[in-house]
């Protein structure tokens, strides 16, 4: 670092550059940089915002595509009965709204509450409120129906938890229309400062959270694959795609089936792709890996009948993209379609 | 960085008027000394949850080994409830069996006898339901299965029921197959038997390398007579 500082100190221009901790050279030290960076440069909005529309939408989906089963499979009617619902909360330590009350009536007024918390958080209004109640109704729905649930639902629980702390709301939002309107009296000077550190740093923190929860998700996916024998021999795909509640096309299903090499490189493929996923986010190799997870999710979608699975897991891929890639990709689609 | 105690370093400089590559430069500085501890000790607090955090998942995901055995209690009283989670989906094995549940009903008529129901077959129920659905219902994708499943593991090591989790688990699917006998049993009925029918799928065409078994004679298994009460019905 030494020669480093002596180099850049030599620089007018960082001399007498400002900053909470300035070294001996007149750089700030790693230290400072990273806290720095922390409070004041909130990474990844575009992403997070991604994460909020997304998974918003796909919870409101998910609500009025079981609209019809809804006392079914959260109701008083449910067969995981109101009672064995607050039992299992009372050994775990789970909090539901929907275990409150067991009349048909104050369910139904939750599940209007759930549907338009949805759509408010994937509209971005109030965010930092709308984020904890949409935090608030997921955890809810999906506690009450533990034993209905799969991995799909796991990680949009997951992520409505970390969203709350990160600044989702910032970029594509009513949030964001309404913003620059407001200025702050300078007497509140310090406190609007503090706050915005405050909310960057949380924002930070929570994108690292979220990232690294993919990073376990899909290193822990494709190295529990490793263990199965059908995955080493080439044969697992041949048998998910005979699971009759996988099926929703069988005709499909039997085609991709009768190629046997496509489905042994298949089932190589996925296991290589989880597990280099968490080493390969560091390097240009990111953008290959997120485009073969895309298909393959794409392909789980229709072919496993999986849309709400494939749909969180699309969803969670998209807080790797950066926010210069996005903003390019923003403009040159604003290039080509002009308004 | 001989200077592990992070984030306390800003504090010991005065007079900076801000960040170097802040988008508001001199953000810092217009913090009072008070304010500046404040951010400091958020800072800290936040970075070591979140490090805090990821490493507990990560424990907890992995296979057990002697950090995650040893710091077992503290690990799980952070993942549970909210943060568990199991990415086992078609892992390590995808399932290599159909399973197939029916139920039966039964009645004690007036005169004392018995009358049992055909099999209603549960699982046919749900794969109609899944055919041709571009977004199959958690009801019949999850429901039974599941249940099922979990009934199946909590049996595998309490087969006395000695547990309140399996009991609990054995009147979920109690319930679900009475929900499911009573669209079909028009009259009432006092008792249920569920039977799963294992299945091997069969094996692709071409002779695999693994040495899995010979696809066996299905597997039928029977549990026993659930009392119905009216108010299930």
């Amino acid at each position: 670092m030494t020669s480093d500082q002596a180099v850049t100190g030599a620089r007018p221009t960082t001399v007498g550059l400002p900053g909470p901790a300035i070294g001996a050279g007149g750089r700030p030290d790693p230290v400072t940089k990273a806290f720095t960076f922390l409070t004041e440069h909130a990474v990844s909005l575009y992403a997070a915002s991604l994460l909020r529309i997304g998974y918003g939408l796909l919870y409101l989906v998910f609500l009025l595509r079981e609209f019809p089963n809804r006392d079914e499979i959260w109701g008083p009617g449910s067969p995981w009965t109101p009672a064995l619902a607050r039992e299992l909360f009372g050994q775990t330590g789970w909090f539901s709204i929907l275990t409150l009350s067991d009349s048909t009536w104050y369910f139904e007024l939750c599940y209007f509450f759930a549907l338009v918390t949805a759509a408010l958080f994937a509209l971005g209004w109030r965010t930092r409120l709308t984020s904890v109640l949409f935090a608030l109704v997921v955890a809810s729905f999906h506690g009450r129906s533990i034993y209905m649930s799969d991995g799909g639902d796991n990680l949009i629980e997951l992520m409505a938890i970390y969203l709350m702390v990160t600044d989702c709301g910032r970029r594509w939002s009513l949030d964001a229309r309404r913003r620059p309107r407001r200025s702050a009296p300078t007497a509140q000077r310090q406190l609007v400062i503090a706050r915005r550190m405050l909310s960057t740093l949380l924002h930070n923190c929570g994108m690292f959270v979220i990232a690294a929860q993919v990073c376990v998700l899909y290193g822990a996916a494709g190295l529990y694959k490793v263990q199965g024998g059908l995955w080493r021999d080439g044969t697992a795909l041949h048998y998910v795609l005979n699971l009759d509640l996988f099926q929703p096309w069988p005709a499909l299903s039997a085609q991709v089936d009768s190629h046997l090499v496509f489905s042994a490189v298949a089932a190589y493929l996925t296991v290589l792709v989880q597990v280099a996923f968490p080493f390969a986010v560091f390097s240009r190799l990111k953008y290959v890996v997120l485009c073969l997870l895309l298909t393959m999710h794409l392909g789980i979608a229709v072919l496993l009948g999986l849309p709400m699975f494939s749909g969180a897991m699309i969803i969670a891929d998209a807080a790797f993209l950066s926010d210069s890639l996005i903003t390019r990709a923003v403009a040159a689609a604003r290039r080509r379609w002009p308004r | 960085m001989n200077d592990t105690s992070g984030p306390a370093v800003p504090l010991q400089r005065d007079g900076g008027t801000g960040p170097a590559d802040g988008q508001e430069p001199g953000a810092w500085a217009q913090l009072s000394r008070p304010v500046q501890l404040a951010v400091t000790g958020a800072v800290a607090l936040c970075v070591s949850a979140a490090v805090v955090h990821v490493a507990l998942v990560f424990l907890y995901v992995a296979p057990a080994n002697t950090v995650s055995r040893q710091y077992q209690s503290q690990i799980d009283a952070w993942i549970y409830p909210y943060f568990e989670q199991d990415w086992r989906l078609f892992a390590p094995d995808p399932q290599s069996t159909h399973q197939q549940i029916s139920a039966r009903t039964s009645t004690v008529a007036a005169n004392g006898v018995t009358q049992t129901s055909d099999w209603i077959d549960l699982t046919a129920v749900d794969d109609a339901a899944v055919r041709h659905d571009v977004f199959p219902s958690h009801t019949a994708q999850n429901m039974l299965r599941r249940a099922w499943d979990a009934y199946e593991t909590a049996l595998g090591t309490d087969a006395r029921l000695t547990s309140r989790r399996t009991l609990m688990l054995q009147e979920y699917l109690r319930n679900i197959a009475v929900q499911r006998a009573a669209t079909r049993v028009h009259e009432p009925f006092d008792a249920i038997q569920l039977r799963v029918v294992t299945t091997p799928i069969e094996q692709p065409s071409v002779r695999p390398v693994s040495n899995r078994p010979a696809a066996s004679a299905p597997g039928v298994r029977y549990l026993p007579w659930w009392q119905v009460t009216t108010d299930d019905l």
